[in-house]
């Protein structure tokens, strides 16, 4: 960060927040002990799956079947295990569901096998859990930095700048989130499937949008939700900075870039999560837009492990939940870190 | 002096926007473009959508759209019922232009006014309306221009002729030309009345475009409902005078075309469909009969009316209902009316539970509670964490065999193991034997695990909206409520939950809407055993668009007919909690 940000930090007052207001008094000891209790029995119910999970994740897999509770050894060998279980998509299961593009698909998958350095690879025969893994984290991170690409300059358009029809598409972007998920996915489905034949046909297979990232990430790009999210944060940042900037020189371009981002870290820490647990996540829309295990997410793979894999795997198929709840964990406690520096950096909390 | 400087400046090459004026523009330029990309992509992707999907609905639509066959998908999944599903959705949409002209007519109070703002705005609406139209004619052809080449790989310069070619087709060019020369029209009355009016213009042009939109919508949805109508019944009556057309429409609205069947049905509709119509019929003749009552009381004569011919609609429309509804219905989609009965179920087994779990969470949380960020966090883990991932977790918890750590509790338990998401069996039956009748056997199995996971995610999130809920409330009212003499469960009950309410009815309207559209979970932990049991109407739309003959027109229509019914369920939450919620 540099010197500048840090003196244009020093001197921006304090957002306003909403301030908490004091707790009502503390009732009795005996009703204390009691509200611990029901919190705690709250807690176990929480994380009780969880701790299974993982205790199941390390067992052997008689032990996983016979549902004992805790591990009698360690079995660390699981992970590599549940990591390289590859073949419960690969090889002669290989086919390609019915869908609007399958016999193109099946052609160049024909030649993409054919080629040397795919053939007999594991990203052809055999897809193992890492390939899934690798996917996911693909995804995520194109839909991580595109959300922030496409969101951030609409937002500040929305806060900072007066155009004429401001209020009205505002309006309309946030009537949008009233559309419930469901309507709009028998039509975004056929609307990237033609802009797939599209950008086959201009610029070959790089271009495709099914079965490959664009049809994965592009759609959530923009999203209402998070343009409001920021707008919200951007409106408040006080207008005398933005005064400054203006006497200095500095445009629109400029000024965002250098002062209203640097400003929100925090709200822009909140919609990566939002993004990143959104594309982690998703299954509904990876089953339609993909038809094999190139670009399929992570998700979708544990489904598969799950469905198709050795049925008894009970312990491998743990060890993969784990590893696909990990990350996630992690991002969380690392944006909470960042949602408290990025309230004292700001100066919300003096 | 000034001169002398003026000499020195150096010379400007690339002469720059300067001026206030100048200076709008380019702000105007620069905001345009800072938002275009999301705009674009939350147009295409967004908006679009809805209007594509009643489009594709219409339509008989495989990989590429084959035929326009109007309400078929809907008779498909509803029976008759579509008709009359269609038939309140214009009446609805004409209501609702009403309330958009009687806005305008209140708000543009003198005739100037209005003629100033009535007239681009209907050249307007025209222009859109025939842009529209335009659109509407390219759109399959667009969407067909890949069926068109010729087998075999393609070029850039192929696909693109044959995309520019869907707009070469005469109905489309002649459609365009009447779009464009409307625009021009309606551009340049704007422009004359934006530079004579521009103060008047602009007050009111909106409402009076969404009226006249609201008005044609309706308009187009009635027309087609009624031919689609006269078509089914058979009777080529197009040449009708308008009356007589509106004659026929009440008489097949009052037969809806299906004599009762001499014979009986194949198969019994299930009771609880016949149910939920039923008492949504008595619920429509109830609410007339309130609407009877206001109208005497009330003082003017155009609400008399008004609520009278209301009345009168409810009271037709319950009759409908009741009347002809479980007959209405026999042509409908089993497997789709079964699907929403699970809905209903999946919802009233989920939603109260994580809501009332949740507010007693918070509650007590709320108290001066040691730790509470550490619970906060806690709670909040089972939401934040990936559904596949957890419900994977919960599947094998819940397996069915012997062994199975659930069952190896139920015998801890002294209870006997159960299949749990394999079984497709009802709660009830389970438990009172296999004497309860079909209809009261309530959820299946599988389906109660499915909302035990359900109610275990989302109750975390509610605590924590909760929590935020009740860290807004005043604590004066508490003290002065002490001061009172007020004992906790009164404060809980007379302060807490009235000043709760706005958060309570933003929860419960997010959780019906998601139970509506739940899928990860139930795709997840269904089983080929239960799936009958367990999939909701979402997943069944689902299936249907999956399909190895995927067929999009008809998942189009069902996700449309859920759109309509989350649709209705926000309003009427609206309309419940409008009374109950308080706002601060």
């Amino acid at each position: 960060m540099s010197a500048a940000t840090k003196r244009l930090e020093a001197i921006t007052p304090a957002i306003p927040q909403v301030v908490r207001e004091q707790r009502p008094r503390t009732p009795l000891p005996v009703g204390r002990i009691l509200i611990y209790l029901v919190l705690t029995f709250g807690t176990l119910l929480s994380v009780g799956p969880f701790l299974w999970m993982l205790s199941t994740s390390f067992m052997t897999q008689s032990e996983a079947s016979l549902g004992r509770l805790l591990p009698q050894e360690m079995q660390w060998q699981n992970y590599p295990d549940a990591l390289a279980n590859g073949n419960f998509i690969g090889g002669p299961q290989y086919a390609i569901e019915f869908h609007p593009l399958a016999d193109e698909l099946n052609v160049h998958l024909q030649d993409m096998a054919q080629e040397p350095v795919f053939r007999g690879s594991r990203w052809l025969s055999g897809f193992d859990f890492r390939g899934y893994v690798w996917n996911s984290i693909r995804i995520t991170g194109i839909s991580v930095i595109g959300t922030l690409l496409f969101c951030i300059p609409a937002a500040y358009a929305f806060a900072r700048m007066n155009f004429l029809g401001r209020n009205v598409l505002f309006g309309v972007m946030l009537s949008t989130m009233m559309i419930p998920g469901i309507v709009t996915l028998v039509p975004n489905l056929l609307t990237v499937t033609w802009l797939s034949r599209l950008g086959e046909a201009v610029c070959g297979d790089v271009c495709r949008w099914t079965n490959n990232w664009p049809a994965l990430t592009v759609p959530f790009f923009a999203t209402a939700f998070t343009i409001f999210l920021l707008r919200q944060f951007f409106a408040q940042i006080p207008t005398e900075l933005w005064d400054a900037a203006q006497i200095d020189g500095s445009g629109h371009l400029r000024f965002m870039l250098r002062v209203v981002i640097p400003l929100s870290r925090a709200p822009i820490m909140t919609v990566i999560l939002l993004s990143f647990i959104g594309s982690w996540n998703a299954l509904q829309w990876p089953l339609l837009v993909t038809q094999d295990a190139r670009w399929r997410p992570v998700a979708l793979g544990l489904t598969t492990f799950v469905d198709s894999g050795a049925p008894g795997d009970f312990h491998l198929q743990m060890a993969a939940s784990v590893m696909m709840i990990v990350p996630i964990l992690v991002m969380y406690f690392i944006a909470q870190k960042q949602f408290t520096e990025g309230i004292a950096q700001t100066g919300l909390k003096g | 002096m000034v001169r002398a400087l003026k000499k020195h400046q150096p010379p400007v090459i690339f002469p720059r926007f300067q001026g206030v004026k100048m200076r709008v523009v380019r702000e105007h330029i620069a905001a345009y473009l800072f938002l275009f990309p999301a705009a674009a992509l939350l147009f295409v992707f967004n908006v679009f959508p809805v209007l594509f999907s009643l489009f594709v609905s219409l339509h008989e639509w495989s990989i590429f759209p084959e035929i326009y066959n109007g309400l078929e998908n809907y008779e498909k999944a509803l029976g008759d019922f579509a008709f009359v599903l269609f038939f309140w959705l214009a009446f609805g949409l004409f209501w609702l232009s009403y309330r958009i002209f009687r806005n305008f007519l209140r708000s543009a109070q003198s005739w100037p006014d209005r003629f100033h703002s009535l007239l681009p705005a209907s050249l307007f609406s025209l222009a859109t309306t025939s842009l529209c139209y335009w659109f509407l004619l390219s759109l399959p052809l667009v969407v067909d221009s890949p069926r068109r080449l010729p087998p075999g790989r393609h070029s850039a310069a192929v696909f693109i002729h044959e995309f520019l070619h869907s707009f070469r087709f005469p109905e489309v060019v002649r459609a365009g030309n009447i779009a464009l020369i409307l625009t021009f029209i309606a551009i340049a009355a704007n422009l004359y009345w934006w530079r004579k009016r521009y103060r008047q213009v602009s007050r009111h042009f909106g409402q009076a475009v969404l009226f006249l939109w609201t008005f044609a919508a309706a308009l187009w949805l009635i027309w087609m409902t009624y031919h689609e109508l006269v078509a089914a019944v058979g009777r080529a009556t197009s040449r009708l005078p308008i009356w007589g057309a509106l004659l026929t429409m009440a008489q097949t609205f009052a037969e809806l075309r299906l004599p009762l069947p001499a014979t009986p049905p194949i198969y019994e509709l299930p009771i609880w469909s016949q149910l939920i119509f039923i008492s949504a019929g008595a619920m429509l003749v109830f609410a007339a009969y309130r609407l009877w009552q206001r109208a005497h009381r009330s003082l003017d004569d155009r609400a008399f009316y008004g609520q009278i011919l209301a009345a009168i609609l409810f009271l037709l429309g319950g009759y409908l209902l009741i009347v002809r509804m479980p007959v209405a219905l026999q042509e409908a989609d089993d497997d789709l009316l079964r699907g929403f009965g699970i809905t209903a179920m999946f919802s009233l087994g989920t939603v109260p539970v994580q809501l009332s779990v949740g507010l007693v969470l918070a509650y007590l949380l709320f108290q001066n509670i040691r730790g509470k960020e550490f619970f906060r966090l806690v709670y909040f883990l089972p939401y934040i964490m990936p559904f596949a991932a957890t419900a994977v977790v919960f599947k094998v918890l819940f397996g069915q065999a012997q062994n199975s750590t659930l069952n190896n509790l139920m015998k801890f338990l002294g209870l006997g193991a159960q299949k749990w998401l394999q079984e497709p069996t009802g709660i009830f039956q389970l438990l009172f034997g296999s004497g309860v009748p079909e209809i009261l056997a309530g959820p299946s199995l599988a389906l109660v695990v499915i909302m035990i996971y359900t109610s275990w995610t989302y109750i975390g999130f509610d605590t924590v909206v909760f929590l935020a809920g009740l860290g807004n409330i005043p604590s004066e009212l508490y003290e002065a409520a002490r001061i009172d003499g007020a004992s906790g469960w009164r404060i809980f009950r007379h302060i807490t939950l009235p000043l709760l309410s706005p958060t309570t009815f933003f929860l419960s309207l997010i959780a019906i809407i998601g139970t509506f559209q739940a899928f990860t979970q139930l795709w997840i932990m269904r089983t080929p055993a239960s799936s009958r049991a367990v999939d909701t109407a979402s997943i069944y739309m689902f299936e249907t668009i999956r399909n190895t003959r995927p067929q999009y027109g008809y998942g189009a229509a069902m996700a449309f007919v859920l759109f309509i019914i989350i649709l209705l369920l926000t309003l009427a939450q609206n309309q419940l909690a409008g009374r109950r919620v308080f706002y601060g």
